[in-house]
């Protein structure tokens, strides 16, 4: 089960250090909850996010990787893009994604530290 | 486990009407179809799993009357757990009808005197509607006196409102074996939804079986209109050959969300924060679902 009102306050606990919004999306692009900008724009990035997602899935999936999830798939687990106006990070958190967006000067490793360090909460590891 | 019920009153009562809109998704204008009902029809309706109702449609002529309460008395009235009598409002032969209600009364001391008694004051919406409280106060107090020592319970009912519900959500509600049990859960189950309300529904008939309410609402039928209003629309949607799954409507300050939550149910979610997501209460009656469906076949004990 998730409480939907502390989810957003552990996002909200995220955006420091240059990190603008935090997002828990479903697979398919709906918004769960976030922390920092307005709906409108969350809902508008949640849904790109989940695209950028899955068309790196579906396309980028290196042949023959040794990569392997708890379903014991191969599977994308964390996804860091450079934007123009800032950087994007996407992470596999159970069923769902994380997605941190950050302005262009936090650096790889934070941003990566980051989301292993959300993704350690035991409500994104057992949603159930 | 079965239990009988009995739905017995005069001929032209309504009887078969009500059955047939709670249990066979007739619309009321439909009813006018319906023939009279000739000796008993039994049905069997599977409510929640594990409780089936064994549903005897006592037809209402006098032959039947007579006949029921001498030649049949003991095979109609042994074993009952329930007996709905309607009644109807309009009635000109009153004491005719509580001549057969004290003897159906009678006969169920006899042989049952633990069932459930339940009087329903139909065709309510026949009464002017600044009377009906008082006309249905006036036979309330008679039925009560003429039906001592037994205890009775009664709602006034109509086919063309909410009240129909109201009074077959409370006949089902005493019915359902673990329903205190149930409530627990469905409590808990709203408070880490941080709902407002959530509401359960049987699946076929959408009667309300049980609720948990953590934020008061000034209408306080507002369970049964819901019940008539989401039947209404399932039953249109069948007529274009679609199932109705699940539904939410979301609006400024509130959104809800009914969905299919066990085999045999549906859940009403009542939510008032704008700032929770739809996916997440909808992945939280994703997440509920397996549990209540432990709950509802006893694997979770009390």
């Amino acid at each position: 089960m998730l409480k939907p009102k502390a989810i957003a306050q552990v996002l909200a606990q995220v955006n420091t250090a240059g990190v603008k919004a935090t997002l828990l999306l479903n697979p398919d692009g709906s918004l769960i909850s976030f922390a920092g900008w307005s709906e409108r724009e969350a809902r508008v990035l949640a849904a790109v996010a989940s695209n950028v997602w899955f068309a790196y899935e579906r396309h980028g999936r290196p042949a023959g990787s040794e990569v392997i999830n708890e379903d014991g798939k191969e599977s994308l687990q964390d996804l860091i893009l450079e934007c123009e106006a800032g950087k994007l990070c996407v992470s596999r958190a159970s069923k769902m994604l994380l997605c941190l967006v950050a302005d262009e000067e936090t650096e790889w490793g934070l941003l990566k530290a980051k989301v292993i360090g959300n993704n350690g909460y035991a409500f994104v590891r057992h949603p159930t | 486990m079965k239990k009988k019920v009995l739905l017995m009153g005069k001929s032209g009562s309504g009887k078969t009407s009500m059955r047939s809109i709670i249990f066979a998704n007739y619309i009321a204008r439909d009813t006018r179809r319906l023939g009279a009902t000739i000796d008993v029809e039994h049905s069997n309706v599977r409510f929640l799993g594990n409780l089936v109702l064994n549903l005897w449609d006592c037809g209402g002529q006098e032959v039947f009357m007579e006949n029921y309460i001498a030649a049949q008395r003991d095979h109609i009235f042994r074993n009952v757990e329930v007996l709905i009598y309607v009644f109807d409002v309009e009635s000109r032969e009153y004491e005719r009808d509580m001549h057969y209600f004290q003897s159906c009364i009678d006969a169920i001391l006899q042989n049952s005197k633990d069932a459930r008694i339940f009087c329903l004051i139909h065709k309510m919406d026949l009464v002017q509607e600044e009377q009906r409280d008082l006309v249905f106060q006036e036979r309330e107090t008679d039925i009560k006196r003429r039906s001592a020592p037994l205890g009775i319970t009664a709602f006034g009912t109509s086919i063309w409102d909410e009240t129909l519900y109201k009074a077959w959500s409370s006949i089902v509600y005493s019915l359902i074996p673990n329903v205190r049990h149930l409530e627990a859960h469905l409590d808990s189950f709203c408070s880490i939804c941080e709902a407002d309300e959530v509401v359960l529904f049987e699946r076929t008939t959408f009667l309300v079986i049980s609720h948990s309410t953590h934020k008061e609402h000034a209408d306080i039928h507002r369970f049964e209109k819901v019940s008539n209003i989401i039947k209404q629309f399932k039953l249109s949607c069948s007529k274009s050959q679609a199932q109705f799954q699940c539904m939410e409507v979301r609006a400024d300050d509130f959104a809800v969300f009914i969905d299919v939550l066990t085999p045999n149910t549906y859940v009403m979610v009542v939510m008032s924060d704008p700032t929770i997501q739809s996916a997440a209460t909808l992945i939280n009656i994703a997440a509920a679902r397996s549990h209540f469906h432990r709950i509802e076949q006893g694997q979770i004990a009390r």
